[in-house]
């Protein structure tokens, strides 16, 4: 990793590369537009009489489509409404203590006595919190769904193994599929399918189905070579080759997609909510979003956060054999046993429906009517702590966030920071930057020189008032030196569909906000993993926290932020962060942790102290599980634009709900595909980076 | 010839009589074993109206179940029939999915529910101190009350807390037609709202926002109701008249139900009554179906009308 950099300290003249030229034009072209950017404002606003009716198209070739294809859907929908109105009969039917008797006797199964407690647990919890029918509808919704994608998933995973030429549109399609926000296409699914639960589990089905495709294909491309060539040997036929060597050896891989694909399943069920049509759990979390009542939304999320771990813990049991073979209590429970203790459920179940026909058996007003406090307590640290939340918001966004928006052009105005930035001024930052950008060719090579010179200037410009032409030339330029000429024609392709639409503004919103928000998660969350990899107890204290922020629904920590920060930016920021905080946390302790420890030893032998030991030895050889974490963070910060809006954005995620409102499908779509093709273009650009590093 | 024709004559005569008579005595209940589906929205006072719609549909002889609907998507429901009615329609607040459908005709607007409502800017009682002359807006114009408002983001301007984006502005339009020094930023969702008056109110900062009652949240927070400035122009755009609040079936409901249609355009819901029941299921923890149940049991003399428009 050091050797290039080494390279060039030992040459003390850098010549000029071919790869930096483009740069030097484009640096000029910059220069141009800012020059002139006064007297042409479209170079900054695109303007919007050259925008053009995309979404009024797409609206009709919809409405077109819709009208011809929809007896079709809506009687799949029919079809689908029946299993999914039984299922959901047989869970609300069944008496408590039977579906505790039953999930306690699986978790014994699948991992061991300690998942059966937890288990009992959390059932427990949720029939005290209130939301046992609620629950039982959910996990309905989420049986239905998963064998959905499962079944779908795997026969598309075959599909591209067995077809390699498919590939390319079938892996696309699942970026498509993972990024667009399930928001921007809940009106044409309304269309098409009709209202009710099932949109809901459409919804749930289209995002839960990737996960399930890429692990199959992983899994069945991984299948050794020697092992299908002996299955060819002992003359299997072709399907039997497939059935009893190719799945069974892919098999534990394609097992984690079946996890997978189980917890993204889940992690839909609020957005299957906001349709409505049956009584769920999400429901009760955004009503009690609606309420802003933040002790509710805890209890309702808190039922979410535990059926996941408790779905996600019995599978991943299930699928993966664990290192120290079978606990006790695993071998005891053998599939005769489980048999008997299901059967035994079924019977109590039947039993228990007989005997007392008419009580529900549930508590008569759950946890959740008795948590009033939690919101007193809420706004009592809100009137207590005033001074100290309203000083966190201005001080990062005087520094931060304005400056970053507007820039230091436009935020060193009287109204703002209080003053006005003389020339010298203005002359002294100029100066100052080119000086730190020579200082870092002279040290380095030209590409963090660059890399500062692009970031002074978006500093003084703002994102705002950057030049847009340079913007995506720039983007294009990039993704064509680190990845080639189609990825740098899809940028161009893609960000020419944002601008004629007239959604430059919000992409530019989305930009600055998620690039803020990326980069504090990696020194924060960065940081708190470092100190989680040398720390045991940090480690112990973080994972839970973790596991709490990625699969609490994200609506829940809306409410306090709402409270402390109020409306605005910084509001949005703070639920971004608290979603995407947790890759980077979990990634550079993972990466620094499995740091070969020979090298680490070596290093520390030659008497580097713990700082150098850090940045100069563990984190480098990191590197490539640390991005890997950086394109998660991207992920997860674009993947809450949607809900941030919630709390008053101007970005993508607004243009989505704004449609969804509105009832406009062509919209909706558009703009939930520019945030598709952000992240694609985010993991691409990372991705060819990472694969260039490993090459050179 | 002539005694067959008397007979006939009387036969029919006695024939439009009777169906006269059935007409005049009641409305057939129709296909009383479906269930009618009412529109469960998300807010608690939809909640209460929909429950008395339902357990006074459920004495005259029907099945009715409650369909959680969001506010949007249900127009779908009910423009296809998977939705039955949804009885409290903010028209405020309707999307452009609304007119849509209504002049497709698959829904129908069968008259307001005549729920007291109101809308408008309102600010929370203490900031009568920061801006001396509340509720006249000219008030909010005065350089110390725009200071108090004023934060890094709209600066040199007030803030003015609008309207989630999705539910259209009016506000801006109002600030820009009296040329008020505020900045209305969208809020986001309804929870913003709520959560923005109540850690108002908690920290005493100062706040001016858009909102409507009734509303639960003005059952818990003093507030004052701003005296808005005359309207440049009688439009919607440029003035805040209180909604209608309507009640909207599914199309084919009266040919279904045509007793139950009868009930529902005659259904009414009182603001105050609404709002005591509000209180008593959010605040106090109540079963919805107990306090609407306690309601209709003493009430009888309110809704005796309403089933009776079922009877001619």
């Amino acid at each position: 990793m050091t050797a290039p950099a080494a390279s060039f300290r030992s040459s003390p003249r850098v010549a000029i590369e071919p790869a930096l030229l483009p740069w030097c034009a484009l640096i000029a072209l910059t220069a141009l537009c800012l020059v002139l950017k006064t007297d042409f404002p479209w170079l900054v606003t695109f303007p919007k009489e050259w925008t053009l009716p995309l979404a009024a198209g797409v609206n009709a070739v919809t409405d077109a489509v819709v009208t011809v294809v929809q007896p079709a859907f809506r009687a799949l929908s029919a079809a689908l409404e029946a299993p999914m109105r039984g299922a959901r009969l047989v869970l609300v039917w069944l008496p408590w203590p039977a579906v505790m008797l039953a999930v306690a006797a699986l978790a014994l199964k699948s991992s061991g006595i300690r998942l059966a407690v937890f288990a009992l647990l959390a059932l427990t919890y949720i029939l005290l919190a209130g939301y046992w029918p609620q629950s039982m509808s959910t996990l309905s919704l989420v049986l239905l769904a998963v064998p959905i994608s499962t079944v779908l998933g795997f026969a598309l995973g075959v599909l591209g193994h067995t077809r390699p030429g498919l590939r390319p549109v079938l892996l696309g399609a699942l970026d498509l599929m993972q990024t667009v926000p399930a928001f921007a296409y809940l009106i044409p699914l309304l269309l098409l399918f009709g209202f009710g639960p099932v949109v809901g589990l459409i919804a749930s089905a289209i995002y839960a189905t990737p996960p399930m495709v890429r692990n199959t294909l992983l899994g069945l491309d991984r299948v050794p070579s020697d092992i299908s060539e002996a299955g060819l040997m002992s003359g299997c036929t072709r399907r039997q080759q497939f059935w009893h060597v190719e799945v069974p050896t892919a098999l534990p891989q394609i097992l984690v997609g079946f996890n997978q694909t189980t917890m993204a399943a889940l992690s839909m069920v609020i957005v299957a909510a906001i349709i409505g049509g049956f009584e769920d759990i999400g429901w009760e979390v955004l009503s009690s979003m609606r309420k802003a009542e933040f002790g509710q939304s805890i209890l309702s999320g808190l039922v979410i956060a535990l059926l996941a771990i408790l779905i996600d813990r019995l599978t991943i049991g299930f699928a993966k054999a664990r290192p120290a073979g079978p606990t006790a209590a695993m071998t005891w429970m053998t599939d005769r046993r489980l048999a008997i203790v299901l059967a035994l459920a079924a019977a109590l179940a039947i039993a228990i429906r007989l005997l007392w026909p008419n009580e529900t058996l549930l508590p008569a007003t759950g946890l959740r009517m008795q948590v009033g406090g939690i919101n007193q307590w809420l706004l009592g640290l809100v009137r207590d702590c005033a001074w100290f939340f309203d000083g966190l918001r201005d001080g990062v966004l005087y520094c931060l966030l304005l400056p970053l928006r507007i820039g230091i052009s436009g935020a060193a105005v009287p109204a703002i920071w209080g003053f006005t930035l003389s020339p010298t001024a203005n002359a002294t930052y100029a100066v100052a930057v080119l000086l730190a950008c020579a200082l870092l060719l002279h040290r380095f090579n030209w590409r963090p020189a660059l890399a500062l010179l692009v970031a002074g200037t978006l500093l003084y410009t703002g994102f705002l008032g950057f030049p847009w032409p340079v913007f995506i030339l720039g983007i294009a330029l990039l993704a064509f030196q680190v990845a080639g000429l189609r990825l740098a024609l899809f940028a161009v392709a893609g960000f020419l569909l944002i601008l004629v639409n007239g959604l430059w503004g919000a992409l530019v919103q989305s930009l600055y906000l998620c690039t803020l928000a990326v980069l504090l998660c990696l020194v924060i969350g960065g940081a708190l993993g470092v100190w989680a990899a040398y720390s045991e107890r940090v480690s112990r204290i973080l994972k839970p926290v973790c596991d709490a922020l990625q699969t609490m629904p994200q609506f829940v920590f809306l409410i306090p932020a709402l409270m402390f920060f109020k409306v605005g930016e910084f509001t949005a920021l703070i639920a971004i962060m608290l979603y995407a905080i947790v890759p980077p946390i979990r990634y550079v302790e993972h990466g620094l942790r499995h740091v070969r420890a020979d090298v680490v030893e070596a290093v520390e032998q030659m008497g580097a102290t713990p700082v150098q030991t850090l940045f100069q030895a563990k984190l480098p050889l990191a590197l490539p599980v640390v991005m890997l974490g950086l394109n998660q963070t991207i992920m997860a910060a674009l993947s809450m634009l949607a809900i941030a809006a919630l709390v008053g954005t101007r970005d993508l995620g607004q243009a989505v709900y704004v449609a969804l409102g509105k009832a406009d499908a062509g919209m909706g779509l558009i703009a939930g595909l520019s945030i598709a093709f952000l992240a694609i273009l985010a993991d691409r650009l990372i991705q060819a980076a990472v694969a260039g590093r490993a090459t050179t | 010839m002539k005694r067959t024709n008397v007979l006939k004559g009387a036969g029919i005569g006695l024939a439009l009589l009777l169906a006269a008579n059935t007409q005049g005595r009641t409305a057939e209940l129709g296909a009383k074993d479906e269930p009618i589906k009412l529109a469960m929205l998300e807010w608690t006072g939809a909640h209460v109206s929909t429950h008395i719609a339902g357990q006074l549909l459920e004495k005259i002889g029907y099945k009715v179940e409650y369909v959680t609907a969001g506010n949007f998507p249900q127009f779908s429901g009910l423009a296809d029939g998977s939705l039955s009615a949804s009885v409290e329609i903010w028209l405020n607040n309707v999307g452009d999915i609304y007119p849509k459908v209504l002049a497709e005709k698959k829904i129908e607007d069968i008259g307001k529910l005549d729920l007291e409502t109101r809308e408008g800017w309102i600010y929370p009682k203490f900031m009568e101190k920061v801006c001396p002359g509340l509720p006249d807006w000219s008030a909010l114009t005065k350089p110390e009350c725009v200071q108090a408002l004023s934060t890094p983001e709209t600066a040199p301007n007030g803030r003015f807390l609008d309207y989630p984006a999705d539910w259209g502005s009016r506000a801006a339009t109002i600030l820009a037609d009296n040329s008020m020094p505020y900045t209305a930023v969208p809020a986001g969702s309804e929870g913003a709202l709520v959560a923005e008056l109540e850690s108002a109110e908690a920290a005493k900062s100062p706040l001016v926002m858009m909102f409507w009652g009734p509303h639960y949240a003005l059952a818990e927070n003093d507030v004052g109701w701003i005296k808005m400035p005359p309207c440049k122009v009688q439009s919607n755009e440029h003035c805040i008249t209180p909604p209608d609040v309507d009640k909207i079936v599914w199309s084919g409901f009266g040919a279904k139900w045509p007793a139950a249609l009868a009930f529902l355009k005659a259904f009414k819901m009182d603001a105050t009554e609404q709002q005591k029941m509000m209180l008593a299921v959010d605040k106090d923890g109540k079963d919805l179906d107990a306090v609407v149940k306690e309601w209709v049991d003493k009430n009888e003399a309110v809704w005796k009308p309403w089933v009776d428009a079922t009877k001619g």
